[in-house]
């Protein structure tokens, strides 16, 4: 007897996002990339499409983050002394996009500035052909400083810049606008908080096909299944037809968990955790993969040797579509 | 293009103007200044005229404009373009002005129902005559008194020691015609009691109390005829120890129970004393009280520990107190009067609201109705005399102008209304009483949020765009704020501003209030918009404007012949439980065929409330007039 599988219908589909522009499109990019389109849950293949398939992006920092671990600072060595060298290493490792993080401070401690910040964006524009996100350390009065001189020194490349959150997302929505880049909305777990800051961001001009959504979330066993739910629950508004739900996700799986113990420490956990870099690596990737089932359009990593394990789980995930 | 003669009255100007020439151009066009305090956007309703002959026009909105407004031949100057020849009348600014608050002036309470003191009240004074003592007729004067109740059918009678220490004295003075006051049981049987004994006429007196978390109100009623003589409001003296009842209910847990007793006790005197100025009844005048309010308050106010309220299974120590002597309660009235407290549901849901329930008349009604007591806790009730379902959630004190940098209670003195321009983003105020503002009341907040949501000032998350080119928008001492008014125009000569905290707690409130009933409705499976009628009542019920109670969200997108304001419902239903003792039975059977939702059980409450932390709402298909005027704005 034949066995009937149930297929959800969806009426609706996530928006497609084109990342980073070609000299023929008014920028540098040596290629584009369109994230989003899928018109089913993550690799339901039998009940629609996923036409882009989830991309990878390494997070590379303006200055050497001394607080990283040393894991990761021992696997990228001399190449975080420079951004640009970093962004060509990442593109080596396998990176589909550089997610490039402006620090507070320079390397001798003092305040990060816009004329630094522009040269910095320069030269990783030149060192790789990747398209490109640049973001702020995370200071609104800062980030919107540095942002609006990356935005106008990058005009037309179609960045995508951040951080939007509710609290300040005016001065960067209105700089991304003026030279033709894309923005990253970020908000704290919430279904109705993404929906509105993508609402509030809109109203101010910016077309929706510009907006990534960054919806926040935990890493392994700190958050993530909240983290997931929230996830789920806006792809299937977006599925539904809720318009302002409908953007491609990004998430940050690197920075959550390399912030937490299991990855950060070495010594003086219980021996039972096994060995710190094979734990520090798993729980990068573990996160990374489950958030990739989640819908995640853009994860941003950290070890080049994440990013080589979820690229090969993406791969199976989108596999199977030629044999349904 | 085709010219038009339009002709202006009362001036009767003529002017010529080609097809599509706005009236509010035509009007400029011939020297005439109208008030346009929104920049014509048709929102402030402040440029209507009246057009003989509607066929020499084409009207692009009609917002602010009612039926009868329009059957009048009433027209928006900003938004009405000229077509072919017309006469239009302008009226005189004061017209229009008291056109539009028609709708918002305070009424004077009428009775609830025909009242007929002998059957319902259980109060009573009249003159007794009784036969002087002589030798022959020698028994003493309680005796004699007791005798001359007992006659008209008062036995048995309990009479207070301190009635009795007057009894002789006030018998002789008054040659033995005294007045007294006599309250019988309810329900009986139980002695009757005498309340107080007097040498000149007596009027029963009686009050009824509404303790809210902000505000407390009181109506001093006359027994005899039903009415209400004066009514008071004043700020709950608890404030200072917390704004909500939770914090009330930790100040009374750590600190002191006494004390916040103590402090409404305070807030009620001064009520009296007002009272006593305006009627020259002293508060020893009265002699019944009933008091509603929510079940925090009737704990504080009755002195029961309110602990329990706050910890799940969230239980009261009573939802139905009985009565008590004002004596035992140190309240300042005739110490014999007895004190009715209002029956409640549960611990969020209390007598204020059985009480509120009462007076919209929800408890009878055959229609689908939504009741709405908007206060520090939103509680809203939903049904039809077939069935009800409630709820409570926290607003805050936002909308009685507590909590608010600049709020105020609505008194002389406080901005009731605003309207922005649309350009300049200059306000035009409407001040209680015309003077010069000092604050900013309950519906002056919901227009001023309104017009700085509508004017783009404000963001629809509610922040406050500092990138403006205007002065009225600054970053202030508690972050980016609007001026409403400078220092040089109000009373207090300091600005009068709303900062983005006051923004955030208005936010929330409204958030609360709305949230609350569409979870309500969910919980029964019925559309918020089939409610074929709107109960709003709370301490400025009666004030608030419709349409922008609906641009921010704080009520639900339906026609507006479906609302209906009626004030503080909790005094109101304590007014008619004090009237009549089948009214307060009714509260009492209300209460228990409530069905209360809590709505702390699960997430449902949560979601439905950050989605409404928006202007108006995340879900801006649920305020289709909203998303209109919107989409209008963005275009302009």
């Amino acid at each position: 007897m034949a066995v009937e599988i149930p297929k959800e219908k969806w009426t609706s589909a996530v928006r497609e996002v084109t990342l980073g522009a070609t000299s023929d499109e008014g920028g540098t990019r040596s290629h584009t990339i369109t994230v989003g389109g899928e018109t089913a849950l993550p690799f339901l293949h039998f009940e629609g499409e996923t036409p882009n398939r989830p991309i990878l992006a390494l997070d590379v920092r303006s200055h050497k983050p001394e607080d990283w671990s040393p894991l990761l600072r021992q696997t990228w060595g001399k190449a975080m002394e420079d951004p640009a060298t970093w962004a060509q290493a990442a593109e080596e490792a396998g990176a589909d996009m550089i997610y490039l993080v402006l620090s507070l401070t320079t390397t001798d401690g003092e305040p990060n500035t816009p004329e630094n910040a522009r040269a910095v964006v320069r030269k990783v524009l030149e060192a790789t052909g990747l398209p490109l996100a640049v973001v702020g350390p995370g200071q609104a009065e800062v980030d919107n400083e540095l942002i609006v001189a990356v935005a106008e020194e990058a005009v037309g490349e179609r960045l995508l810049l951040g951080l939007c959150e509710e609290k300040n997302y005016r001065t960067i929505v209105a700089a991304a606008l003026a030279h033709n880049h894309l923005v990253q909305s970020k908000t704290p777990m919430d279904v109705n908080l993404s929906k509105q800051l993508v609402i509030l961001i809109n109203d101010m001009g910016m077309p929706l096909e510009r907006i990534v959504m960054d919806p926040t979330t935990g890493a392994l066993g700190y958050g993530i299944e909240y983290g997931f739910s929230v996830m789920e629950r806006l792809r299937l508004a977006a599925l539904q037809g809720d318009k302002m739900t409908q953007q491609p996700m990004i998430v940050n799986p690197g920075e959550e968990a390399w912030r937490v113990k299991e990855a950060k420490v070495g010594e003086g956990v219980p021996e039972n955790w096994g060995e710190w870099e094979r734990r520090a690596l798993d729980w990068e990737a573990l996160t990374a993969t489950t958030l990739v089932h989640s819908g995640a359009d853009i994860l941003v990593l950290r070890h080049p040797e994440t990013l080589r394990r979820v690229r090969a789980v993406i791969d199976d995930l989108i596999g199977p579509k030629s044999a349904a | 293009m085709t010219n038009h003669q339009v002709r202006l009255q009362p001036s009767n100007i003529i002017v010529e103007v080609p097809t599509g020439t706005l009236i509010s151009e035509v009007i400029h066009l011939a020297g005439i200044d109208i008030s346009q305090p929104c920049g014509g956007q048709g929102r402030c309703g402040r440029c209507a005229v009246i057009l003989d002959d509607e066929s020499g026009v084409r009207r692009r909105s009609t917002i602010r404009l009612s039926a009868e407004d329009l059957e009048d031949g009433y027209a928006l100057a900003c938004q009405t373009v000229i077509e072919g020849d017309v006469t239009i009348s302008i009226p005189e600014q004061e017209r229009i002005e008291r056109r539009l608050v028609t709708d918002k002036s305070a009424r004077k309470v009428e009775l609830p129902f025909a009242y007929d003191p002998v059957t319902m009240q259980s109060v009573q004074a009249f003159q007794i005559h009784l036969s002087p003592p002589t030798m022959q007729d020698n028994i003493d004067d309680l005796s004699r008194l007791q005798k001359a109740l007992a006659d008209r059918g008062y036995s048995p009678i309990d009479i207070p020691l301190n009635v009795l220490r007057r009894l002789g004295t006030v018998f002789r003075d008054a040659k033995w015609s005294p007045w007294i006051v006599i309250e019988t049981p309810t329900p009986p049987p139980g002695p009757a009691r005498l309340i107080d004994i007097s040498v000149e006429p007596i009027r029963p007196i009686g009050l009824a109390l509404d303790i809210g978390t902000t505000t407390v109100t009181a109506y001093m009623v006359d027994l005899t005829t039903g009415q209400v003589l004066n009514s008071a409001a004043e700020y709950n003296d608890q404030i200072n120890r917390g704004e909500d009842v939770i914090s009330r209910i930790i100040y009374a847990e750590k600190k002191d129970l006494n004390e916040l007793g103590v402090l409404v006790r305070q807030t009620i005197d001064t009520l009296l004393e007002r009272l006593k100025l305006r009627t020259g009844i002293p508060p020893q005048g009265i002699h019944k009280v009933t008091v509603s309010g929510n079940t925090t308050m009737i704990h504080l106010f009755l002195g029961l520990p309110p602990a329990s309220i706050r910890l799940t299974p969230y239980i009261p120590a009573a939802n139905d107190p009985q009565s008590y002597l004002a004596a035992e309660l140190a309240l300042g009235v005739n110490p014999h009067a007895s004190v009715y407290c209002l029956p409640g549901v549960a611990s969020y849901v209390g007598a204020d609201i059985s009480a509120g329930v009462l007076a919209c008349g929800l408890a009878d009604s055959e229609v689908l109705t939504l009741f709405i007591d908007v206060g520090t806790n939103g509680e809203t009730v939903l049904g039809t005399r077939e069935w009800m379902v409630t709820c409570a959630c926290s607003a805050g004190p936002a909308f009685e102008g507590a909590g608010v940098v600049d709020g105020m209670r609505a008194t002389e003195g406080a901005i009731e209304e605003v309207w922005i321009h649309s350009e300049t983003y200059e306000p035009t105020i409407r001040v209680i009483g015309g003077a010069k503002p000092r604050g900013i009341c309950g519906s002056g907040l919901i227009s001023l949020l309104s017009e700085l949501f509508v004017t783009g000032v404000v963001d629809r998350a509610g922040n406050v765009k500092l990138d403006l080119d205007t002065p009225r928008v600054r970053q202030g001492e508690h972050g980016p704020e609007y001026i409403v008014a400078w220092s040089d125009e109000t009373e207090t000569e300091r600005d009068i501003v709303l900062t983005k905290v006051d923004v955030n707690n208005l936010m929330r409130a409204k958030a609360a209030i709305y949230a609350g009933f569409t979870v309500l409705a969910e919980s029964v499976g019925v559309e918020l918009n089939d409610a074929k009628q709107v109960l709003v009542g709370g301490a400025f019920g009666q004030y608030i404007n419709v349409e922008n109670a609906i641009k921010i969200g704080l009520l639900p997108d339906l026609p507006w012949d479906r609302f209906h304001f009626l004030g503080n419902t909790s005094v109101l239903g304590s007014y008619m439980a004090l009237l009549s003792h089948d009214a307060f039975e009714h509260t009492r059977e209300i209460a228990q065929r409530m069905t209360y939702i809590e709505l702390s059980a699960d997430n449902t409450f949560y979601d439905a409330f950050t989605a409404a932390l928006f202007l108006p709402h995340t879900e801006i298909s649920r305020f289709p007039s909203v998303a209109d005027i919107w989409d209008q704005e963005k275009r302009d």
